[in-house]
């Protein structure tokens, strides 16, 4: 009973109730947490594509300065007129400086605004650099030459209203003062003559980064950015060492860590989104989006990638709340769950366990608690088949009790007179002699002898013999007290035991009154008779200290009071 | 140039600090000469880490080893040129070839490591040879009926805005000194400015100057290059014509720069022996064989037949003053007028 079936019962609904809870819980987990992990990737490929089209509308702006510039009346006649009067140049290039620096004051990511001439080996005509927080109007002595730089002989090749994005680079041309060593990006329209021939171009050298910290300004500040060229090489990288790696000689490739990537880069794909769990302790877990954006003239068809991140642990920050919350609920409704067990192991054991007490009760002392047996299920028939099984037991107890009672009745009296017979009557004289000596009190014992009854049997026959007999036990027993005995020997034989006897004379008392209730007429079967009777006491421990000595001392004075010639009462030694 | 070089050794530095695993090999490179899959390789063999970092130019390499005494690197590629620079900064250990057994199997020129200047002193073998290549000149076959011979095509105005060359400091002033007749690796004080003003020619002549390989087949395919100084030999050769283009490749007379690059040893290497073990391995047969194969450049361990007894080779040889030449350089693609210098 160590496990008893309510433990068993309850462990088991508590197991199933805890077990059902975690799966749930773990189920509403991933789903939420996937369902986040996706929305994250939207909001940020979101994010990423209006990022996106911000940066192609910045450098649609930017392109618009430039072709603006390129449109200038005075930007034709300066590259168209080298060579013819030096102070009317002079004036215009002035002019023309004047407008790429009040251009560059209104936008502080231009680093650079120069016109170059198609001829004489790419020279730059009108240069205006940005020098920390001013302006250089570059002297004439100072300017170079830049035919062969990519950004000049691709432009040159196109038309009026034609825009050449450059690759983005660390320009490490010298002499561009702040824009030294700088990530950049050249945006360039060729000068066209009203004859169509391409006399030179504008160039408006942006701050990549400057750029983008304008653009990203709007996104939330855990939000970070990633750019890379069309080969991968991360051009911004939310750790500056990694970025423009080929500058230094050595390539970090966008798509060896978010391996997703590589399929913007094939073409294959324009946008993705991913996710980099944590795995090593170094590296946070991301969240990131990355779109393709064609970049550049449409010779070469290269493109950008751009993307956003965004760190896993605040994406999935609600679901690890609602982790906690379901681990709570797990708990508490855990707990719920061996309570509701044990109750209700208890509602269906408690029947049983009341059952196992009646009978543990029943067989112990034969007492018949009543079960419930209002319910109709298979325990309530099982409560009333052990009341209908209690109820026989009893029943044939009782009748066994009775039969017993009975048989021990009849082996300890008389069946006539059902007075004690001589088996009771020697074990009762026993007791009082035991208590007597106990007591040291003294005791009687008288021997009664019918006179004359042989005659009356003879005369009336057993019947009326036995009626008497009977009559004259119910006489005896009216004489004495109820802790007195009468008993019968046999025959017309009696014996009386008077415990608790004071003087002899009191015992010889209660002789005398049972020789007188003897002597009175009997009314039988319509016949009168008149019998004796002849007694004889003894005295404990007067005239015996035993049951043997004390009897036969009664016999004797018994013998005495017969051949005395009956109806008289003798005490032994008298 | 200065300042580039600097913020280049910075961010070495910032790089490799979190590299300092414990069985950890740093190898610097050349692209090419340490595939991941030939690293992998040696990774499992040896049960250690590599880490792979790639250089495109010497003066790089220069800073790269230069810094924190060596200590950053434990076993680099540099060309036998460059090898004087770093015996004399002390930035290398010698060599114990009965560690290097592959060495055995090299050719006879090879093997002799003495005959080859520049990479032994005072007895002691300083670095072993593992590839070379000539820069000799790619051109396109549709545009030449006859294989151009001279260097001086580099300047014919017939072609240009077609002419690539490479963005570097030595070798430009080397093939300007060439051309010019001089010596290509001690340029006299007198004759500095005709060699400059021969490179603002050059700068004239050329569509631009190029720094990786594919750029110069990108350049190659999209504006119809007619010839360039090919930095990157039969590599660039190989990876033009895995391209698609119809190209041919010449020593010119004035003669081909060659370079020999050998694997070294950085005084401040942390596993002497791991590092030694790696160049064996890049001796390997296989190995070497597979850098000739994928990169098409010549090994050490078998013939190569692609250069023609007669062509003229010069083998690098340090220059009079690289940083002069990394400053005017710097000035020349800069646009900087010949006035100004």
């Amino acid at each position: 009973m160590r496990y008893g079936i309510a433990f068993k019962l309850g462990l088991l609904l508590a197991t199933f109730g805890v077990v059902a809870m975690g799966i749930v819980g773990y189920y509403s987990y991933t789903t939420s947490r996937a369902t986040l992990l996706s929305a994250a990737q939207r909001d940020l490929l979101t994010a990423t594509q209006v990022l996106g089209r911000n940066f192609k509308t910045s450098i649609d702006g930017v392109a618009d300065d430039a072709m603006l510039l390129a449109s200038l009346p005075t930007t034709p006649a300066i590259v168209g007129a080298e060579g013819q009067t030096q102070t009317a140049t002079d004036r215009e290039k002035k002019v023309l400086s004047d407008t790429f620096a009040a251009m560059m004051a209104l936008h502080a990511e231009y680093f650079q605004i120069r016109l170059i001439g198609a001829g004489e080996h790419g020279q730059e005509l009108v240069r205006v650099d940005r020098d920390a927080d001013k302006l250089a109007h570059v002297p004439i002595a100072d300017l170079q030459e830049k035919a062969h730089y990519s950004y000049v002989f691709n432009t040159l090749r196109l038309g009026r209203g034609q825009v050449y994005l450059s690759d983005i680079t660390i320009n490490h041309e010298e002499g561009v003062h702040s824009g030294l060593h700088k990530p950049t990006l050249r945006v360039a329209t060729p000068v066209v003559a009203d004859d169509g021939r391409v006399l030179g171009l504008i160039v408006i050298n942006l701050d990549l980064n400057g750029l983008f910290a304008r653009l990203q300004s709007d996104l939330p500040n855990t939000y970070q950015l990633y750019l890379s060229n069309h080969w991968g090489d991360y051009l911004i990288h939310p750790d500056p060492a990694q970025a423009f790696g080929f500058d230094q000689g050595r390539r970090i490739f966008i798509q060896e860590f978010f391996e997703p990537v590589a399929s913007l880069i094939s073409g294959q794909r324009a946008s993705v989104v991913t996710s980099i769990e944590g795995a090593q302790q170094s590296q946070d877990g991301l969240v990131a989006a990355f779109v393709r954006l064609p970049f550049g003239g449409s010779v070469d068809k290269h493109f950008v990638i751009l993307g956003l991140s965004q760190p896993l642990e605040n994406v999935v920050r609600e679901t690890r709340r609602l982790g906690w919350t379901t681990v709570q609920m797990i708990l508490a409704l855990g707990a719920m769950a061996v309570v509701v067990a044990a109750l209700v192991s208890r509602a269906v054991t408690g029947p049983l366990r009341n059952m196992v007490d009646a009978v543990g009760q029943f067989s112990k002392e034969q007492v018949v608690s009543e079960l419930p047996t209002s319910d109709n299920d298979e325990i309530g028939l099982l409560a009333h088949s052990l009341n209908d099984m209690q109820a026989t037991i009893v029943a044939n107890l009782r009748e066994l009790n009775e039969s017993r009672q009975a048989l021990k009745h009849l082996a300890q009296h008389d069946p006539l007179t059902a007075l004690p017979n001589r088996a009771l009557f020697i074990d009762r004289l026993g007791q009082a002699i035991s208590q007597a000596r106990r007591d040291q009190t003294c005791m009687a014992l008288m021997f009664v002898d019918l006179d004359g009854f042989k005659a009356i049997n003879d005369t009336y026959g057993h019947h009326v013999g036995d009626c008497l007999l009977i009559t004259a036990a119910q006489r005896m027993e009216s004489c004495v007290r109820n802790v007195d005995t009468v008993g019968r020997l046999g025959g017309d034989e009696f014996v009386v035991l008077l415990n608790h006897v004071e003087k002899d004379v009191d015992a010889v008392l209660v002789a005398e009154k049972i020789c007188q209730a003897l002597h009175q007429p009997f009314e039988l079967e319509g016949h009168h008779m008149d019998i004796s009777s002849s007694i004889g006491v003894a005295i404990f421990p007067e005239h015996g200290s035993d049951e043997v000595t004390l009897s036969r001392s009664a016999d004797a004075a018994m013998y005495q009071a017969k051949e005395s010639g009956g109806n008289r009462v003798r005490l032994f030694g008298a | 140039m200065i300042s580039r070089l600097l913020t280049i050794l910075v961010a070495g530095l910032a790089l490799s600090l979190p590299s300092l695993a414990v069985e950890t090999l740093r190898v610097l490179t050349w692209p090419g000469y340490a595939d991941s899959d030939l690293v992998k390789a040696f990774e499992n063999k040896f049960d250690v880490r590599v880490e792979v970092s790639f250089v495109g130019s010497d003066e790089v390499l220069r800073e790269k080893i230069g810094a924190n005494q060596g200590g950053n690197f434990d076993v680099f590629a540099a060309n036998t040129a460059e090898m004087q620079h770093y015996i004399g900064h002390k930035l290398v250990m010698p060599l114990r070839l009965s560690n290097i057994p592959n060495t055995a199997q090299q050719l006879p020129r090879f093997r002799n490591v003495r005959s080859i200047p520049g990479i032994t002193q005072l007895g002691e073998i300083y670095a072993v040879p593992y590839t070379y290549s000539e820069m000799g000149l790619i051109y396109d076959r549709k545009q030449f009926e006859q294989a151009p011979t001279s260097l001086s095509v580099l300047w014919d105005p017939k072609y240009r805005g077609r002419v690539l060359a490479f963005d570097t400091s030595s070798h430009n002033f080397s093939i300007a000194a060439l051309a010019l007749g001089a010596k290509p690796f001690r340029i006299e004080e007198k004759k500095f400015k005709a060699v400059v003003d021969h490179l603002i020619a050059l700068r004239r002549n050329v569509l631009t100057f190029y720094t990786l390989p594919e750029e110069s087949v990108e350049l190659f395919r999209n504006h119809s290059v007619a010839v360039m100084f090919a930095n990157y030999g039969g590599q660039q050769l190989k990876l033009l014509r895995d391209a698609g283009a119809d190209v041919g490749y010449v020593i010119p007379v004035e003669g081909a720069l060659a370079w020999l690059d050998c694997w070294a040893v950085t005084r401040g290497a942390g596993n002497r022996d791991l590092a030694e073990r790696w160049i064996n391995y890049m001796l390997d047969k296989h190995v070497s064989g597979e850098l000739t194969r994928r990169q098409g450049l010549s090994n050490t361990l078998e013939v190569d037949t692609s250069t023609q007894e007669s062509d003229k080779i010069i083998w690098l040889e340090p220059v009079e003053n690289d940083k002069r030449r990394a400053a005017l350089w710097g000035r020349i693609i800069s646009g900087d007028l010949p006035k100004q210098f």
